[in-house]
């Protein structure tokens, strides 16, 4: 059986490819994507911590976390097809009309 | 039953939303009147219960007092926001810019969100917590980037929902933790067994990040000002006053129920972000042009002010913040409420446009300033007040380098806000400017709100009410 700190590792090392990821790449579906990820990661620990306690409460939770994350997807994808239909591009760079 | 003004909202949402369908474009201009009697039902059930304690579902979801008085400012404060919003969705408004689209729409995506946070103080476990605290945000995505054909509205939501999706999974991310450490979904089962630990120190990062987000807290605080500027700007009173207020409640739920009674001392940790937030949000409200981001700034560093709260002997704390929250409800929505009415018909937006404002709407100018005095803390009104319950808490504490350097930035906050006044009572105004009709709906607002913001300060034994149901509630019995 895997020892639950190897799931809790793998886990930690994706949340961080996540966030890097939302620092360091330019396209904002890429960007999504990281953040995707990082929910995904977050998932994965529950269902280590879950194992290790032997309780079902962790699994179910996770449940709810790919519901919200749906929604979240759904939201957040849309405002990108309406801002890519006003500016006709994917770089968040260019997305410097708000700022000091 | 005590989830019946929680059902109530989701219920109005449903009937507004379905009704928009059936509804010819001439008649959904009484969709923001069923909205508003929905939210206005809703309180008087809450009022009506107060004083009572309740559990449903085995204890997920608790009705209590404390958690009354949130519901109340969520209530008002969306009410305000239907009122707000009133004019630019039934195109009753002079700038075409300002006219925001599909009433039904708006109205029942608001009521979600408003539903959402009143979900979020009842709740005590992580999965409603978490639930409700989405419920809460996801429709606020959807309002920032309402008008879709405006790139500034599109580019603030977008911003909003990245950054906003982000903090809500590093926040998941340390509930997980604690989840495990506590062994149990049930915020006051996970506070008893919990001690202090690497394991639990980097949870505690983790939710003070999340929470710093929702609140605007100074090293999260770098989505606040864009989106501000982009949104509609009746969603920007909401993000001010709602949202915030929410931040406020899950930062209570997670610190007075979970992580208190493990961390022994955070004075100094609280302290030095209060002190940089309010710092930083006065030093740059300072060079805004934009009045909407210079709003978003002064907000920051009044939620600077409002986590001194947390500091310190504990039950003070909570009707201080309780009560600076009403202040700051009552207030920021009186100034939001004379931006609206300035934007609706000129769609001016720059601090420089106010100016001459006092010769050509006396009465509305009077009621700005009275709201900019009472946000920089002149004394009969509310926002002093409120400052004075918040910085008795620290000096209590034995803080007093914190009262010093919160009582210098309200005299620096006092001098930008004057900035504002200068431009309306000082600067002559345009040649050919004419005065500007207050449509009856907004100058009902700014009555309201304006009415608010004076009585909330001097009322007496208003202070002492809200202490009591605080006390009544036992939020801090567990583990002390």
């Amino acid at each position: 059986m895997i020892p639950t700190t190897h799931v809790l590792i793998l886990s930690a090392a994706l949340f961080s490819i996540g966030v890097l990821g939302v620092m360091l790449r330019r396209n904002v579906i890429v960007i999504f994507m990281s953040i995707e990820l990082m929910l995904n990661a977050v998932n994965l620990s529950f269902v280590g911590f879950a194992r290790e306690m032997d309780s079902m409460t962790g699994v179910i939770f996770i449940f709810f976390i790919i519901v919200v994350a749906a929604a979240e997807a759904v939201v957040g994808l849309s405002i990108i097809l309406s801002i890519y239909r006003n500016r006709q591009t994917l770089n968040v760079d260019e997305y410097n009309l708000l700022k000091w | 039953m005590f989830m019946l003004p929680e059902l109530i909202i989701v219920l109005t949402a449903f009937v507004v939303l379905l009704l928009d369908l059936f509804f010819a474009e001439e008649q959904k201009k009484i969709l923001p009147v069923l909205a508003l009697i929905g939210v206005l039902i809703a309180m008087g059930n809450v009022i009506f219960w107060m004083p009572e304690q309740g559990v449903v579902f085995g204890g997920r979801f608790v009705f209590d007092s404390l958690g009354a008085w949130f519901k109340l400012i969520f209530l008002a404060a969306s009410g305000a926001t239907i009122l707000l919003s009133w004019d630019r969705l039934v195109g009753k408004v002079s700038d075409a810019g300002s006219r925001l689209e599909h009433p039904g729409e708006f109205y029942s995506i608001l009521l979600f969100t408003l539903s959402g946070m009143m979900f979020l103080i009842s709740a005590r476990d992580l999965v409603t917590l978490y639930v409700s605290l989405e419920l809460a945000t996801i429709p606020l995505f959807v309002l920032v980037a309402w008008k879709r054909e405006n790139a500034f509205s599109g580019e603030a939501g977008l911003k909003y929902v990245i950054l906003g999706i982000l903090s809500s999974a590093v926040l998941i991310y340390g509930l997980g933790i604690l989840y495990a450490l506590g062994g149990s979904m049930v915020l006051e089962e996970i506070g008893k067994n919990l001690s202090p630990s690497p394991a639990f120190w980097l949870a505690t990062a983790l939710i003070v990040a999340g929470i710093g987000f929702k609140l605007a807290l100074v090293p999260f605080h770098m989505w606040a000002a864009d989106v501000y500027q982009g949104a509609p700007t009746p969603i920007t009173a909401h993000l001010s006053v709602a949202s915030k207020s929410a931040g406020l409640a899950l930062m209570f739920l997670l610190f007075f129920r979970v992580l208190g009674p493990a961390v022994s001392e955070w004075n100094g940790f609280l302290a030095i972000l209060a002190t940089i937030t309010m710092t930083l949000g006065n030093g740059v409200a300072i060079v805004q042009q934009n009045i909407k981001r210079f709003m978003a700034f002064s907000s920051i560093s009044q939620a600077g002010y409002l986590i001194m709260g947390f500091i310190g002997p504990f039950p003070e704390g909570m009707p201080a913040m309780i009560f600076y929250l009403l202040a700051y409800l009552f207030t920021n929505l009186l100034v939001f409420a004379v931006i609206v009415f300035y934007a609706n018909e000129t769609g001016a937006e720059a601090i420089s446009d106010y100016r001459g404002l006092s010769r050509t709407n006396p009465l509305m100018a009077l009621a700005m300033m009275i709201g900019l005095f009472s946000l920089a803390g002149i004394p009969p009104l509310s926002g002093f007040v409120g400052k004075f319950f918040l910085f008795s808490v620290a000096s209590k504490a034995g803080l007093h380098w914190l009262v010093a350097v919160a009582a210098v930035n309200s005299t620096v906050s006092l001098y930008y806000y004057l900035r504002i006044v200068r431009q309306m009572y000082i600067e002559p105004a345009e040649e050919n400017a004419v005065r500007l009709p207050v449509s009856p709906v907004l100058a009902s607002t700014v009555g309201l709100t304006l009415l608010g913001t004076v009585l909330v300060g001097i009322l007496p034994g208003f202070y002492e009410n809200i202490a009591q149901s605080v006390a009544a509630a036992e939020w801090w019995s567990i583990g002390r």
